[in-house]
């Protein structure tokens, strides 16, 4: 009686963790980016793994710090920010790649680390509206961006703290693009208070894309991805490539997830060179395998970062991971003054 | 229970606060002083995050902020709901049926929706500036968005509609009597409204304004789409260390803060409503 | 004399231009996004460059939409009613009840209106990890009870305090017994009450995203979700169609109530 219940007991349990190897859950932050996602990186590894990919969202770090705390993780794969997921990896959050099934020599070496690996990545490049600086020069520097005499109007920059805009104010205060690091943090909110009454902060990608089709904002820091997108629907968008300052999203597998083995798989799929390349393709934003490049059509692969290397700085990941909170407070306390 | 016919017992009717009681007490009351818990333990144990929190002037306007703009939308609030539901109470049926129907219709709209719309509206590119400009109220754009005039306007937008409800049911059900016999006294329009009519619609008001009040103060969307972060509120400051940062204890510490000093407002606002009462 | 609109004289004309004013300030947003949901920009340029059907097309395309305006009416209808229900003993409890403490209890009641709701979704998503509440249906209808429940006991109270419990005395020396006495005098005397409670818990739940994001699992998903990834990531005016065919079935249902009263009256 006893035997016969404990192996009814076993059979369930059995029955229930096969029935979790045929399916994984895989978060983003929703939105057409995480279609995109799920079209070229999710559907093609169900196909050849059998393994189903549950969509989930949006991406929330409270809720990884809970899932992982309490040791019920229900991400397998979360799309996060790079330097969010270096911390992270460092804070115990998140379980350790394996490269043995992540092929590491094809991806860019600066997205890759042992907690995380590139989604996909992107430049922060200058972005104007061509039809308010149409009789004067056009801007063109880090300079230009902080400089209101010569460029009058709103500027608008990415409100979160996060590499870019801390980068590109001390770019402009010209401090040499070898020398950013360590971030010298007094210097650059000086200078952004310089320009402080001007700037209109956009919280996500599309209100940066409305505030400058609008006019509202004439000039700012943009995703180069947003801005292609502008000139692509027909919008007059000047984009200036001098100083692009890259940063990237990771992709992270939280610490206790229960589809470890098929969360790899999947990390393994959506960075191949087919999957990055389709993904780029659709929107916009560069990949990290070294291989698709030579996938994507010619005149998509200008419009990437990659065909921008000469004049671009790689934010340095690792610095932010180490100084993200001390930044972060910072920097919300200066928002707020 | 019952005032009259049955003696007021000590203790009765607090079985039918029980229901209501338990539900907040298990998922509400444990739950959230585990995570206060955290703001003397978190990153060490110790009260440095209040430290931190009331030591600097940075943070301390964040609070004043909060209450000033929770104040300013109340006021507001109060001052366009009063008339309008006096209105409605006393207006002819079908005008009042067409108001309450554009109420509840402001209402079912995606709050987001509403407000990224009054981001839009009021950018300076948008529609309000231009409408002033093209009927020459205004020779260039004013600035009505990043600031605490984007702010108030979308916020009173979202809470119109908790102030003029309750006062609509109060006002409704005086007795049109007690007002005509202020008139026979040989009261004023005036000293009707006055003495009469607003002490009357008292109980709505306050309500009304409790809600008001008390939701502004944790309010998160509407500031961080109108407000600009030059009047950040301390729900986004809370947000900021909860969410990015994954600072738990810092979190928690500027939310007992918060919690702290509202419910010290209420017993204040408790004992003079009392005393004036008795 | 105040309370006569025929008899105010002049002041009928302020109250209504209040009124007018107030009714135009809350349709300025909604016609605008109406507007929006017909234009072909794709930048909310206004006014548009031309019109189209497009955005709608998008909205009837994608199923998640309609499942996630699903999910969100149905956990608002629970959470509705069991927020009305719970409030309206708590709120007896508060104004007619004989014990100590009653005022601070009703402080109590209030608290998590004043927390930011990240915080109370932050507690309650760690709770619910432990018991096995997260994703599910019940969890998601305890986390909008625990917010909606202060505005339900606000509203009735403030009802109830308006009320003469001697009029219910009276039923009762009528013959009536003490439930069939609130049943039947006191609960149609606060009807505006528990209308307004109603709405709001109703309201709360439907347009609540922080709780939702925390709640929400692949197959739960609320509409302010759904909205928020997509105003944040794409801010397309397929968000602007979804809120005119939500307008679209209010005016709808509003309009048929209001021929369902005429009929009855008739």
């Amino acid at each position: 009686m006893q035997m016969k219940s404990l192996l009814a007991v076993a059979f369930v349990a059995m029955a229930a963790s096969a029935a979790n190897a045929q399916q994984m859950v895989f978060t983003s932050w929703g939105g057409t980016t995480q279609d995109a996602q799920t079209e070229f990186w999710a559907a093609p590894f169900t196909e050849k793994s059998g393994t189903a990919v549950l969509q989930d969202g949006p991406t929330d770090y409270g809720k990884i710090k809970a899932m992982v705390e309490a040791g019920a993780v229900a991400w397998d794969v979360v799309d996060t920010e790079f330097d969010w997921a270096l911390q992270a990896g460092k804070a115990g959050l998140l379980e350790p790649l394996d490269f043995g099934v992540i092929d590491k020599a094809k991806l860019d070496p600066r997205f890759v680390s042992d907690y995380a690996v590139g989604s996909f990545y992107y430049s922060f490049v200058i972005g104007f509206n061509p039809a308010n600086f149409s009789g004067e020069a056009q801007p063109q520097t880090m300079a230009d961006l902080f400089d209101t005499a010569k460029f009058p109007g709103k500027r608008t920059f990415y409100k979160w703290s996060a590499p870019g805009v801390i980068e590109a104010a001390l770019l402009a205060d010209g401090v040499p693009a070898n020398q950013l690091y360590p971030l010298d943090l007094d210097r650059a909110f000086k200078k952004l208070d310089t320009i402080k009454s001007s700037i209109i902060w956009w919280e996500g990608g599309a209100q940066s894309q409305q505030l400058l089709a609008s006019g509202e904002a004439p000039i700012g820091l943009f995703w180069n991805g947003r801005l292609a997108a502008l000139q692509a629907d027909g919008m007059p968008v000047g984009i200036s490539w001098q100083d692009n300052i890259t940063a990237a999203d990771a992709l992270v597998v939280p610490k206790g997830a229960r589809n470890k083995e098929a969360a790899m798989a999947f990390i393994a799929e959506a960075t191949s060179a087919k999957a990055q390349a389709d993904f780029a393709t659709k929107t916009g934003y560069a990949p990290i395998n070294l291989d698709s490049p030579s996938l994507m059509e010619a005149d998509l692969r200008a419009t990437l970062p990659d065909a921008q290397t000469a004049n671009q700085i790689n934010a340095d990941m690792a610095y932010w991971a180490e100084h993200r909170d001390e930044i972060g407070n910072r920097w919300y306390a200066w928002q707020a003054e | 229970m019952l005032s009259f016919l049955t003696p007021a017992r000590r203790g009765s009717g607090l079985g039918m606060a029980m229901p209501a009681l338990l539900l907040l007490l298990a998922f509400f009351v444990i739950p959230v002083a585990g995570l206060l818990s955290r703001s003397v333990t978190e990153p060490v144990a110790g009260l440095q995050n209040y430290e931190t929190l009331l030591g600097s002037a940075t943070y301390l306007r964040i609070f004043f902020n909060t209450f000033l703009v929770s104040g300013l939308v109340t006021l507001i609030t109060a001052l366009i709901a009063f008339p309008v539901a006096w209105a409605l109470a006393i207006m002819p049926s079908r005008v009042a049926a067409v108001v309450f129907a554009i109420i509840l219709l402001s209402m079912w709209t995606n709050l987001l929706a509403r407000t990224y719309a009054w981001m839009v509206l009021l950018q300076q590119t948008g529609l309000v500036n231009r409408i002033l400009m093209a009927t020459g109220i205004i020779d260039q754009p004013v600035q009505l968005t990043n600031n605490l005039v984007g702010v108030t306007i979308g916020m009173v937008y979202i809470m119109l509609p908790f102030m003029i409800l309750p006062l609509y049911g109060v006002i409704k059900k005086i007795d049109p009597a007690i007002l005509q016999a202020a008139a026979l006294c040989g009261a004023t329009k005036g000293q009707a409204l006055r003495r009469v009519l607003l002490p009357l619609a008292t109980p709505g008001i306050a309500s009304g304004a409790l809600m008001v009040f008390v939701m502004s103060l944790g309010y998160f969307v509407t500031p961080s789409l109108l407000g600009g972060t030059a009047n950040m509120m301390v729900a986004e400051l809370i947000v900021q260390q909860v969410q990015s940062l994954l600072n738990w204890g810092m979190g928690g510490a500027a939310a007992f803060i918060l919690l702290v000093v509202t419910l010290a407002l209420y017993a204040l606002q408790l004992r003079l409503f009392e005393g004036r009462a008795r | 004399m105040l309370m006569n609109f025929d008899k105010l004289g002049a002041w009928r004309w302020i109250l209504s231009g209040i009124c007018a004013l107030m009714a135009l300030f809350l349709l300025l947003p909604i016609l605008f996004i109406v507007a929006l949901s017909f234009g072909n920009s794709r930048w909310l340029i206004f006014p548009p460059p031309g019109w189209t059907l497009k955005w709608y097309g998008e909205l009837f395309a994608d199923p998640r939409w309609l499942q996630a305006a699903f999910t969100s009416a149905k956990i608002a209808a629970i959470v509705m009613v069991l927020s009305v229900a719970i409030g309206l003993l708590a709120s007896l409890a508060l104004v007619r009840g004989r014990f100590r403490g009653r005022a601070v209890l009703r402080g109590f009641f209030l608290t998590p209106m004043v927390l930011p709701v990240v915080i109370i979704a932050v507690a309650l998503y760690a709770a619910f990890l432990r018991l096995g509440l997260n994703g599910t249906l019940v969890g998601f209808v305890i986390a909008h009870l625990i917010v909606a429940l202060p505005f339900a006991i606000i509203t009735i109270s403030g009802a109830l305090e308006t009320f003469d419990p001697s009029i219910e005395d009276a039923a009762i020396l009528c013959g009536a017994s003490p439930w069939e006495a609130r049943f039947r005098v006191t609960l149609p005397a606060i009807s505006h009450g528990l209308f307004s409670a109603a709405i709001f818990s109703f309201l709360i739940s439907w347009d609540e995203v922080v709780l939702a994001i925390f709640m929400a699992s692949p197959t739960l998903q609320t509409l302010p979700v759904k909205v928020w990834t997509t105003l944040r990531q794409d801010l397309t005016p397929v968000i602007a169609a979804a809120s005119t065919l939500l307008v679209l079935l209010t005016v709808v249902l509003m309009i048929a109530a209001a021929l369902i009263r005429k009929g009855k009256s008739r």
